[in-house]
């Protein structure tokens, strides 16, 4: 507690640097088709007007950037636990948060901000989406004050109320180290085996493009009765497609493990009050907080060759004030890369409280098999035929990809099948997916707020289903399974909900 | 406070079950909703292909075509929603709520008391007239996961909605987050 935050307060000077960056994304965003005409015609113009064109913009995007700064003042009222924020240029406005209501605190720092050595704090509420206050430019020492400060008033509050949860011991470190760190090797590791079903489909489409190309050349170039048969001969056609498949492979390792490092470079895990703090990112640095009562659904995904390398990746999703559908949620997932087997089992009982430990088995009855089939297999294939010889006969041509696709889905279809589990235990739900990357999700029943269950008229007669549970951070679906087993284990955690007096949050 | 440390064993055979509860079914006005709502659609349809028959002369051919398709989609619709009608249905039990629908395939969701946000009851124009009402239970779990139960009596809808009140309430006096 080194600065006073009861008096409103500017961000830091050299800010402004940081709000002229914004002001002019936002610009040039706003701009953008009128500055590409521009540049398209930049020889009409005179280059004098161009010039002081660009100036004046340039000139007037700085002075909003300063009026920015100067309107813009925070302060903590102690006598109501409010923190305010007061900004803008004609239309002013004041946000008051309450400090109880106050979720998370997080200090970020972009490649700008780094450069000007700056952070930016961001400050997170329950409920009300977008009344988030975000001060774009602060010292580290006074964010981590503040952040410390606007916590402290949240948790005393919150304690008060869960007095009796002693199951959360508050850990109150000063000096933080952390207790997790992804190595950069584990980077590199995860860099290049994860993403192979994304960048199989970029492949396939990439590969799809080049054939479409190539046949138009041929056809232009005059070969037209005959487009590829004599024209590129086997040999010719398999060292072409093995060296474009060959480059793809390589580029996309390449770009994978480009972002992984640019994405995660340097992750610490600290355990701080009451939750765990993450720091990750080579260009832009993020710091998030995970609080283990707030989180609903973890995963944990790996695949053959991360099995192999001891890697792990979790995924962490928490509840959200707002009601997000489950796209977002898992678009907002915090991730964690490449987690030891060790170092995933620390995580997870910190998280859940106890490593959880797969229980019964619930396997998937075969006509899963059938049903995907049907979606994957049948229809698009159908839909295709149906095209290629009703609508338009020139898709006839690429006939040499429903094999691949065929193969492809099938070989799919059948390791999700074989993947597909459901574990449950007293303490845990989870749930096994998944045919390459394998995913098992991890609920408490606790966190469970709704139990949906699924049937299609003709799966009566076979007494299959399909079971979906929601939280607050996301559902989990699992079938086509026995439903008399279904309907057990759904008495089962109905029973665990009603009668816990554990809260989902 | 540490719990102390039980662990019987849970007969789940002896658990009640969810599946043998009796449902309640909707009211029989809300038919009359869904039958009205069926014809105003349907209706609207009628009246822009009888004004295509009459002014575009171009239809001409596909007039029996375009009736034929327009009776079947109709009979469908009903028979859709004569099943659905039928297969719907709610419950309150003590400790969670039920409601089952659909027609192709048959949802049961089942929200407990515990969990419930909160409760809104919705009424329409024509359910007003008919004396029903729909209760609206929200959970945290996002769209996907509430029930909206149509085709209540309105007195019976107050009623659940200060039964479920009843329930959550003490429950959000201690959360406060």
């Amino acid at each position: 507690m080194n600065s006073n935050f009861s008096q409103p307060q500017r961000q830091s000077l050299i800010g402004v640097v940081v709000m002229f960056a914004d002001t002019f994304q936002g610009t040039a965003r706003a701009l953008w088709p009128f500055l590409i005409v521009w540049i398209w015609k930049i020889n009409e113009y005179n280059k004098l007007y161009i010039g002081l064109a660009v100036g004046g913009v340039v000139l007037l995007v700085a002075l909003v950037a300063y009026l920015k700064y100067l309107n813009f003042t925070f302060f903590l009222d102690e006598q109501n636990e409010e923190f305010v924020v007061r900004k803008g240029i004609l239309n002013k406005s004041r946000i008051a948060i309450p400090l109880d209501k106050i979720q998370q605190v997080n200090i970020n720092q972009s490649f700008i901000q780094r450069l000007i050595g700056v952070h930016a704090l961001e400050v997170d509420t329950a409920g009300s989406n977008g009344k988030e206050v975000s001060i774009r430019a602060i010292k580290e020492s006074l964010a981590v004050s503040l952040k410390e400060r606007l916590l402290e008033g949240a948790e005393d509050v919150v304690n008060e109320d869960i007095e009796d949860n002693a199951d959360t011991p508050r850990t109150r470190q000063t000096a933080n180290k952390p207790f997790i760190q992804i190595s950069f090797l584990s980077l590199i590791k995860t860099g290049i085996t994860s993403n192979y079903i994304r960048s199989f489909a970029v492949l396939l489409a990439f590969m799809i493009t080049i054939f479409q190309n190539l046949e138009e050349f041929i056809n232009v170039t005059g070969y037209d009765d005959s487009p590829l048969d004599d024209y590129i001969n086997a040999e010719v056609l398999l060292k072409f497609i093995s060296f474009i498949v060959g480059a793809i492979i390589f580029l996309t390792l390449i770009v994978n493990l480009v972002r992984t490092i640019v994405r995660y470079y340097n992750f610490r895990i600290t355990k701080q009050q009451n939750g765990l703090l993450l720091s990750y990112g080579l260009l832009n640095t993020k710091n998030t907080i995970i609080r283990p009562e707030k989180v609903q659904v973890v995963t944990v995904g790996r695949n053959y060759f991360q099995k192999k390398f001891n890697l792990n990746d979790l995924k962490i999703r928490q509840a959200s004030g707002n009601e997000a559908n489950d796209k977002d949620q898992k678009k907002t997932a915090i991730e964690i890369p490449g987690c030891s087997e060790s170092e995933k089992n620390v995580l997870l009982q910190f998280l859940l409280e106890k490593v959880p430990e797969k229980g019964v088995a619930v396997k998937p009855n075969f006509r899963k098999i059938i049903f995907e089939s049907f979606k994957f297999l049948i229809i698009p294939i159908g839909i295709y035929f149906l095209i290629a010889f009703m609508v338009e006969p020139s898709v006839k041509e690429y006939m040499i990809f429903v094999p691949i696709y065929g193969l492809f889905a099938a070989t799919l279809i059948y390791f999700a099948f074989r993947n597909s589990r459901l574990f449950v235990s007293d303490d845990f739900i989870i749930k096994q997916s998944g045919a390459w990357d394998v995913d098992n999700d991890y609920i408490a029943p606790h966190k469970i707020q709704t139990i949906s269950l699924k049937q299609f008229f003709w799966q009566k007669g076979s007494d299959v289903g399909i079971v979906t549970l929601h939280t607050a951070g996301g559902t989990i679906s699992f079938g086509l399974a026995n439903f008399t087993k279904l309907n057990e284990l759904v008495n089962y955690w109905l029973w665990q909900v009603e009668t816990t007096d554990k809260h989902w949050m | 406070m540490e719990e102390p440390f039980i662990n019987e064993t849970i007969d789940t055979s002896q658990l009640p079950k969810y599946e043998d509860v009796v449902l309640t079914p909707l009211h029989p006005s809300y038919f009359k909703i869904i039958i009205f709502n069926i014809g105003l659609v349907f209706a609207i349809l009628a009246i822009a292909a009888g004004a295509g028959f009459y002014y575009i002369q171009e239809l001409e051919p596909y007039r029996i075509i375009i009736t034929i398709v327009y009776i079947v989609i109709l009979l469908f619709t009903i028979l859709m929603n004569v099943i659905s009608f039928k297969n719907r249905g709610f419950a309150f039990r003590a400790h969670d709520v039920i409601y089952r629908s659909g027609a192709i395939a048959t949802t049961t969701t089942i929200i407990p008391y515990n969990r419930v946000q909160h409760v809104a009851v919705h009424e329409g124009l024509l359910s007003r007239k008919l004396g029903l009402a729909a209760v609206e239970v929200f959970t945290a779990g996002g769209n996907s996961s509430d029930i909206q139960v149509p085709g209540i009596d309105k007195d019976q809808a107050e009623k659940i909605k200060y039964l479920l009140m009843g329930k959550i309430n003490p429950q959000q006096d201690e959360q406060q987050l």
